[in-house]
Order: structure tokens, then C-alpha cells, then sequence
């Protein structure tokens, strides 16, 4: 077994120390901390980036609040308009509603005033038409002669009859 | 069966230049090669895929991290914030045996790794290390280690030998282990090589596709072996914090 044979051993060892010592140093002084600053430079960039999201989520929910509270602000805003416009139409309505009535009222008594009077003066005419008539027809059926006065005394007589 | 055709002859070792030091035969050798070429592949990576430093990573440079990442992962799973010290040197080792065991792969490669001599120094660096570690952080408690709390009192004279002898058997088991591995699979793949060359007409597809299978089975024990070699080292490192 040519790995028993002691001819070489001194040589092996001699190269094994001289590659393994270079690459030892090579790994330690230079190899490794390029790897492990390069893995340290990525660690602190992913927690930066992390930290700066976090940071803008919480200014994205800061203005979501504020977003919201305008909202809610103006809903009121406009039920208080919304309240106020219907209660002044309210008014308004009302008191239109109550000259209308007023003046209705008005025109009505006015109307009626002036029914009473036609009537009166109706009444009037009548009694006169009445007068007249009894007249004409007396004078037609005898050949008494009534004078006004005679006529109204009578009907006034049969007036008071009748009542 | 002749010695050029033995299963075993992909392990020998080449000189490729001959340097002497004093009495020591310092060669550059095959298996030296496979350790530069391991070396180089590497940190050439390693360097050349983080070069740009992109926040978002290029898929090379991903590999790098998940390795990295990996066995930060690992350590610290295993030896918490302590081991952090040690990361280099895990890191390091891992990257070695895998890369290494990888290169093996190869066809033709020399695999490093499947040289006791060379898994043995690696786990006897983690083996020494490991016990000044373990001297330095508790001193002389040190070796409370090897006694065992909750156990009836009559079998401590038992116990702590058993203890100590699986102390010091922990380079061994961490050494033959990666080396038996891969001295096992690179042997049986050559096996098997040798019957696609050896059977008649075309029935040596039939090895040829176990080949394909054991090659696939091979890059995983590849990976295994780098990972165990790790987490064992850092199983021992948590040791030396942690007597008990």
C-alpha cells in the first residue's frame, strides 16, 4: 500500500503545512471577511428597508384617520345643513299658509257681507214688486183705488199675521 | 495480478521536482499538485465570486455565501457564540478536505486525502489544538473530562481508562475514517475500471454503468466526509468549552 511507505511522508507533511497554513491565512484575512461584510451590508439593508415600510405604514394609517375624520366631518356638516334647509322651508311653508287662510277668511266674510246685502235689497225689491202687484190686480178686479201707503200697511198686517 | 494494473496504484506518489532539504526529502509531488490545485480552486473562488460585493448576490457568489453561511451555521449550532473564533480555521479545514476530496474526483487526479499521513497531520492539528484549548480554559479541571458524574463510584477505575483511551484514539478514528473512505471508493472505482476493460464483447457496460452510479455515490461521501471532519472538529472545540 503505497500509502504506508514512509518515503514521502516528510514531503506530504512539508506541503500539507505550507498550502494548508496559506490557505488558512488566505481564508481569515481576506476571503472571509469579504463574505461576511457583504452578508452584513445585506442583513442591514433588508432591516433598513423593513424599519422604512413600517415607518411609512404607519404613515399610511395616520392618514387613513385623518382621511376618515374629514369624511366623518363633513357627513355631519351636511345633515346640519340638510336639518337646517328643511326647517326653514318648514317656516316658510307655515307662515305662506297662514296669510292664504287670513285672506281666504277675509275674501269669505267680505262675500258674505255682500250676500246679506243683495238679499236685503232683493227683499226690498220684492215688497215693492208685491205692492205693486196687488195694486194692479185690485185696480183690475174692483174698482177701489189703493194707495201705496194703504197696500204696505197691509202687508205689513199680514207680515205680522204670518210671523 | 501485475503491479502496474493493482487498484492500488493510483495512490502512489510521484515526484514531480526533486528538492532535498538537508536530509529531508522536501519533493514536490503529485500530491502536492492536487494541493495547490485544491488551494487555488479555493480561494480563486472564494475571491473572485465575492469580488463584486453585490448586495444581491450573482449565483457564484451565492455558492460562497451558503458555504459560509453553512458552516457559521453549523459551529454555531454546535459551539455557540465561542466558536465564532475558530470559524476561520473550521472553514478552512472543510474547505480543504472537501475541495480536496473533489479534485479526486477527477479522473487521473491524485487524491490527497486518501493519504493517512495527510489526514492524520490535519486531525492531529485539531486533536492538539483542541486539548490546549481545553487546557487553557479549565487548567488542571481539564481533566475532569475523563471522569464521568452519576456513575456508581466502583467503576471509575473502569470508566476512566475507557475514557482516555477514546480521548486519544480521536485523531485515529477522525483520520482512518476520511482516509478509509476514500481509499475504499477510489479502489472500488478502479475495481470496477478494471472489469469494463477486462470483460468480453459488451458486457462491460454493466460495470460501466455501476461506475456511473459509485462516481455519484463517491461526490457525496466527497461531501460527507468534509462535512463530518467539520462538525467533529467542532464537536471537540465544544468539548474543550464544556467538559461535561
Amino acid at each position: 500500500m503505497p500509502q504506508l511507505n514512509p518515503e514521502f511522508f516528510v514531503s506530504q507533511l512539508f506541503w500539507l503545512a505550507v498550502f494548508f497554513s496559506f490557505l488558512l491565512i488566505f481564508l481569515w484575512r481576506i476571503s472571509l471577511p469579504r463574505i461576511a461584510t457583504v452578508l452584513e451590508k445585506r442583513h442591514n439593508k433588508i432591516n433598513e428597508n423593513l424599519s422604512n415600510a413600517k415607518e411609512l405604514q404607519e404613515q399610511a394609517k395616520e392618514i387613513e384617520k385623518n382621511i376618515n375624520l374629514q369624511i366623518n366631518n363633513a357627513k355631519q356638516k351636511t345633515d346640519e345643513q340638510i336639518k337646517k334647509t328643511i326647517s326653514s322651508l318648514q317656516d316658510e311653508v307655515s307662515s305662506k299658509l297662514n296669510t292664504i287662510d287670513r285672506e281666504l277668511e277675509e275674501k269669505i266674510s267680505n262675500s258674505e257681507k255682500q250676500i246679506i246685502k243683495n238679499r236685503d235689497s232683493q227683499m226690498k225689491n220684492i215688497n215693492d214688486e208685491i205692492a205693486n202687484i196687488t195694486k194692479i190686480t185690485v185696480a183690475k178686479i174692483s174698482d177701489l183705488k189703493l194707495s201705496d201707503n194703504d197696500i204696505n200697511q197691509a202687508i205689513k198686517i199680514l207680515k205680522g199675521k204670518l210671523n | 495480478m501485475a503491479a502496474k494494473d493493482s487498484p492500488l496504484k493510483q495512490f502512489e506518489i510521484d515526484p514531480i521536482s526533486n528538492i532535498e532539504l538537508g536530509d529531508y526529502n522536501l519533493s514536490f509531488t503529485n500530491s502536492s499538485f492536487a494541493m495547490l490545485i485544491t488551494v487555488l480552486v479555493i480561494t480563486l473562488f472564494l475571491t473572485l465570486t465575492v469580488n463584486t460585493k453585490s448586495i444581491i448576490p450573482s449565483r457564484m457568489q451565492l455558492i460562497s455565501e451558503l458555504m459560509y453561511n453553512f458552516i457559521a451555521q453549523l459551529l454555531s449550532d454546535t459551539v455557540g457564540d465561542n466558536g465564532k473564533k475558530y470559524f476561520p480555521f473550521v472553514f478552512s479545514l472543510f474547505m480543504f478536505v472537501l475541495i480536496g476530496n473533489m479534485v479526486g474526483m477527477i479522473p487521473y487526479q491524485f487524491t490527497f486525502t486518501s493519504h493517512i499521513i495527510v489526514t492524520f497531520a490535519l486531525a492531529s492539528i485539531v486533536f492538539i489544538g483542541v486539548t490546549i484549548l481545553g487546557f487553557v480554559n479549565h487548567g488542571i479541571k481539564f481533566f475532569t473530562f475523563f471522569y464521568i458524574p452519576g456513575v456508581p463510584f466502583y467503576m471509575h477505575p473502569l470508566l476512566i481508562p475507557i475514557e482516555v483511551i477514546s480521548y486519544l484514539s480521536r485523531p485515529i478514528s477522525l483520520s482512518v475514517r476520511l482516509f478509509a473512505n476514500m481509499l475504499a471508493g477510489h479502489t472500488l472505482l478502479k475495481v470496477f475500471a478494471g472489469f469494463v476493460v477486462s470483460m468480453p464483447f459488451f458486457t462491460g457496460v454493466f460495470p460501466l454503468a455501476f461506475i456511473v452510479a459509485l462516481t455519484g455515490l463517491e461526490i457525496l461521501i466527497a461531501f460527507l466526509q468534509a462535512y463530518v471532519f467539520a462538525i467533529l472538529t467542532c464537536l471537540y472545540i465544544n468539548d474543550a468549552y464544556h467538559l461535561h
